[in-house]
Order: structure tokens, then C-alpha cells, then sequence
């Protein structure tokens, strides 16, 4: 009885230690999705992670990706295309990436205009049925601007290198930025689509300057909340006016059932 | 004689019965439904050879939207209106019982993946039995058949039934726009709360494109 009992104990030992063998990597190998996004006018590159060419001739104002990285920290380098990775035009050499999440590594242009790599981690947390996020982030050697949808300002005041969201009705908004505080149009007009559960990034790159202001833009999918319920049912007949009917009829059966009832109850008397 | 009176008493029951409570209760093909939801028809790739580069926004999907429904087994043909959500979130089921609603925030006919969604009044209290009274009749293997505003017919084959209280119903994975191809219909089902003006109960029919 007693070595029953151990040999189901270690049994069960053995079952607790593999599945958490099994579970403990798997929990860590999450992966995270990161997308390049390439906001520097002018100069199409070469990107290299940890060292291996991963995307070639790299356009400026285009996304590339996602790429899956496990979580751990990279080495990410940009070359004019061709180049070897040891002439680098920009580089981090310990770019982090956590597991499980969904990130945005930009090239771009800093305030001053001076090339720099910056990593958002993107808001991937579900949207509410019938909605979309619109995320605008500005990456451009610019001053200060305001978004505007429709001729209206829905964000003001965005500097570089930050980020503006909001979960706005699915459709399509006429947007365009405009120079903190006026009207004086710095990119845009242009018709951006929001589409039910994706996340709509749009970046300002370039420079004012140089007048090389542009956008470029991504989407995250998958992001789609269900309704919060299915009202399909309005009430039965027999709730409403119908019930009079279900009334006359049972009163209809019942009277058949009595007419039937003594029929039988005749028939057998005979 | 005899015989008659039990019909006549068995008709009134069923019609009893099937006014407050729906026609047939009954579950199956629950874990297909799951595994529709969760498998992808192409699996993401871990490694990375090739990186897809995008210029500028993603081209709109081109969602067919479904506007015509049938359903044989069940001598159903009904009109289909596309379909968003209330103030509360909720489904916007179209008002005409004779009308069901395509959840036009989701995917529509033709798209490689995820559920193109029709709900549609099981009932109304004054206008009697809706278009999709008869639902929870269906049984696997059922036909389905949708034309869409492209003028193509789609077929599907029915593989799960549901019947599940409202309550806590999460339903994410009936209206997901992610994993395999398929058709989910829903109407009302289980007993009428007549406080809430509400039915219990959702009945839920998932059908896989069988063409």
C-alpha cells in the first residue's frame, strides 16, 4: 500500500518536473514583433541584425517586417547599401527587445536633423467593435505640429521623437499636420484609412528644411474587439399580442381534447 | 380517435414550448469551433528570409459584403444588410425580423481567413417569428448558401451548434477576423427573460466553405 502510494507520488513528480520543463522555454521563446521604419530622406540603406544583412536596400519613407526576434538584445546597423556592416551610418549596438510585444524601431531624423534610431513599443491592446487606433508619432526635423482630421485639430502640440493615439470611428479622416498652433499645412492633405480592429501608424519623417517632409506608415492588425453582446431576440409571440392566440388555441385543443374525450368515453360505453 | 387527441395535445405543446424556450436546444462541434478560431490557414513564419517591405498605408481589404442567405434544411432565404454595433457595443441586429445583419466590421465573403458573421432575430414579439426561428434545427453536414453583392454563391457546410447563455459569453472568437475561412451565424435561444426583454441564451451555427 505504501509503495503504492510512492511510486503514484513519484509518478507525479516526474509529470510536474517535465511539464514545467516543457512550459518554462516555451513561456521565454515568446517572441516579439519588430518592424523597421525608415524616416530618413534621401538615402536608401541596407539594415543588419546582429551582424547578418536582413533587409537590402531599404527605401526611405517604407516599412520593413515584422521580423520576429526572441526577447534579448540586438545589434542593429544601417550602411549605405552595399557597404560593409563596419562602416555603419547609424548603429545600436544593444537595441532590447522584450518577449511579447510589438515594436517599431524608426530611423529617422532628430529635431536638430541629425540621424537617430528610436524604438516605440506599439499599443497592440484590443479596440472596441467598429473602432480603429490611429497612432501619429513625429519623426521629423520639424518644430512642434498639430494633427488635424477633417480640418479639425485632434492632436496639437507633438514634438519629435513622441507619439499621439487615439481609437476613433472606423472610416476614412482627410489628415494633415499643420505648424503648432496655425494653419500653415506642413504635410498632407492626404485620405488615411481606418479600418475596424487595426492600428494605423503614420509616421512624420524628413525635413522641414531640406523640404523633404513626407509620411510613412504602418498597420498592425488583429486588434478587432467582438461586440459586447447579440441581442437576437426580441421577445416570443406568446409574450406579446401572441399569447391570445396561444390562449384561443390551447382553449381550441382543449375543447377538441373534451369533444374527442367523450366520443371515446361514448363509444366505449356502447 | 384516441390518436387525434394526443396529436392535437402534443401541437399545442410544441407550439408551447417552441415559443418561449426556441426550437431545438443542443450542442455539438464545439472544439471545431475553437480550433476555426485559433488555427491560421498560413502559420507565421519563426525564422526570418525574407522581410516584406510596404510603402506607405496597407491597401484596404476588399470584404464582399453577403446580401442574400439560404438554408434549405430549413426553408429559410433571407436578405442580408450589412450590420455595426449600438451605443452599448452590442450587435446591431437589423429590426426587420425578416432581414439578417452582416457584421460589416469583420470579414466578409471571399477573404482567406477569419468569420464572416450574420445575426439574425430569432423573434419579436409582434412580428412574430423571425428569419432565423428555426437555427437551432440545423444539424452537421446542413448546407448553406450566401450570394454575395459580387453576384458569386458561396457554399458552407454546417459543423458546429452552440447554445450558450449570454452571460460571460465572450465573443471574441465567433467574430474574430484571424483563423480559418468560415461562416458564423447567431440568433437568440433558451428561455425568455421577459424583464430584460431578453433571451438568455445565444444560438450560435458555425459552417466551414464547403465548395
Amino acid at each position: 500500500m505504501s509503495s503504492r502510494l510512492i511510486r503514484i507520488a513519484s509518478v507525479a513528480a516526474v509529470v510536474v518536473a517535465s511539464t514545467a520543463g516543457i512550459a518554462s522555454p516555451a513561456f521565454a521563446q515568446q517572441a516579439s514583433q519588430v518592424s523597421v521604419v525608415h524616416g530618413i530622406p534621401g538615402q536608401p540603406v541596407d539594415v543588419y541584425v546582429n551582424g547578418k544583412k536582413t533587409v537590402e536596400n531599404f527605401q526611405p519613407s517604407t516599412v520593413a517586417g515584422p521580423l520576429e526576434l526572441a526577447a534579448g538584445t540586438y545589434d542593429v546597423a544601417l550602411t549605405k547599401p552595399g557597404e560593409a556592416v563596419t562602416s555603419a551610418l547609424l548603429q545600436n549596438k544593444s537595441l532590447a527587445v522584450p518577449a511579447g510585444k510589438n515594436l517599431s524601431v524608426a530611423a529617422h531624423l532628430d529635431a536638430a536633423g541629425k540621424p537617430v534610431l528610436t524604438a516605440f513599443a506599439n499599443d497592440t491592446a484590443m479596440i472596441a467593435a467598429g473602432k480603429a487606433r490611429l497612432v501619429v508619432r513625429h519623426l521629423a526635423a520639424a518644430p512642434a505640429v498639430d494633427v488635424r482630421a477633417g480640418g479639425k485639430p485632434v492632436f496639437s502640440a507633438l514634438t519629435n521623437p513622441n507619439e499621439v493615439k487615439a481609437d476613433l470611428p472606423v472610416g476614412t479622416v482627410n489628415a494633415d499636420v499643420v505648424l503648432a498652433g496655425t494653419s500653415t499645412v506642413a504635410i498632407g492633405p492626404k485620405d488615411v484609412g481606418l479600418k475596424a480592429g487595426t492600428s494605423t501608424i503614420v509616421y512624420a519623417v524628413g525635413s522641414a528644411e531640406g523640404k523633404t517632409l513626407g509620411l510613412a506608415a504602418q498597420t498592425i492588425s488583429g486588434l478587432a474587439g467582438a461586440p459586447t453582446g447579440m441581442p437576437a431576440g426580441r421577445g416570443p409571440v406568446s409574450d406579446g399580442l401572441g399569447s391570445i392566440f396561444l390562449l384561443v388555441l390551447a382553449g381550441v385543443a382543449l375543447g377538441g381534447f373534451a369533444f374527442v374525450t367523450r366520443r371515446v368515453v361514448r363509444r366505449g360505453s356502447r | 380517435m384516441r390518436r387525434w387527441a394526443g396529436l392535437v395535445v402534443g401541437m399545442v405543446l410544441v407550439a408551447l414550448i417552441s415559443s418561449c424556450a426556441g426550437p431545438n436546444s443542443g450542442t455539438f462541434g464545439e472544439d471545431v469551433v475553437q480550433g476555426l478560431a485559433t488555427t491560421s490557414p498560413a502559420p507565421p513564419v519563426t525564422t526570418v528570409p525574407s522581410v516584406p517591405v510596404r510603402q506607405g498605408p496597407a491597401p484596404a481589404r476588399a470584404a464582399v459584403q453577403p446580401v442574400r442567405l439560404a438554408i434549405p434544411a430549413i426553408g429559410l432565404t433571407a436578405r442580408v444588410v450589412p450590420a455595426g454595433v449600438d451605443g452599448n457595443g452590442e450587435f446591431s441586429v437589423p429590426p426587420s425580423v425578416d432581414e439578417v445583419g452582416w457584421y460589416r466590421f469583420g470579414a466578409g465573403l471571399g477573404e482567406p481567413a477569419g468569420s464572416v458573421v450574420v445575426g439574425g432575430h430569432v423573434d419579436d414579439a409582434r412580428s412574430g417569428p423571425g428569419a432565423f426561428y428555426r437555427l437551432g434545427d440545423l444539424v452537421a453536414g446542413d448546407q448553406v448558401s450566401v450570394v454575395g453583392e459580387d453576384g458569386t454563391t458561396r457554399a458552407f457546410r454546417v459543423v458546429a451548434k452552440e447554445q450558450v447563455p449570454k452571460k460571460g459569453l465572450d465573443l471574441t472568437p465567433y467574430f474574430s477576423a484571424e483563423g480559418s475561412a468560415r461562416l458564423t451565424l447567431f440568433t437568440c435561444g433558451g428561455q425568455f427573460d421577459g424583464a430584460a426583454r431578453s433571451y438568455v441564451d445565444n444560438v450560435i451555427v458555425t459552417a466551414v466553405p464547403s465548395g
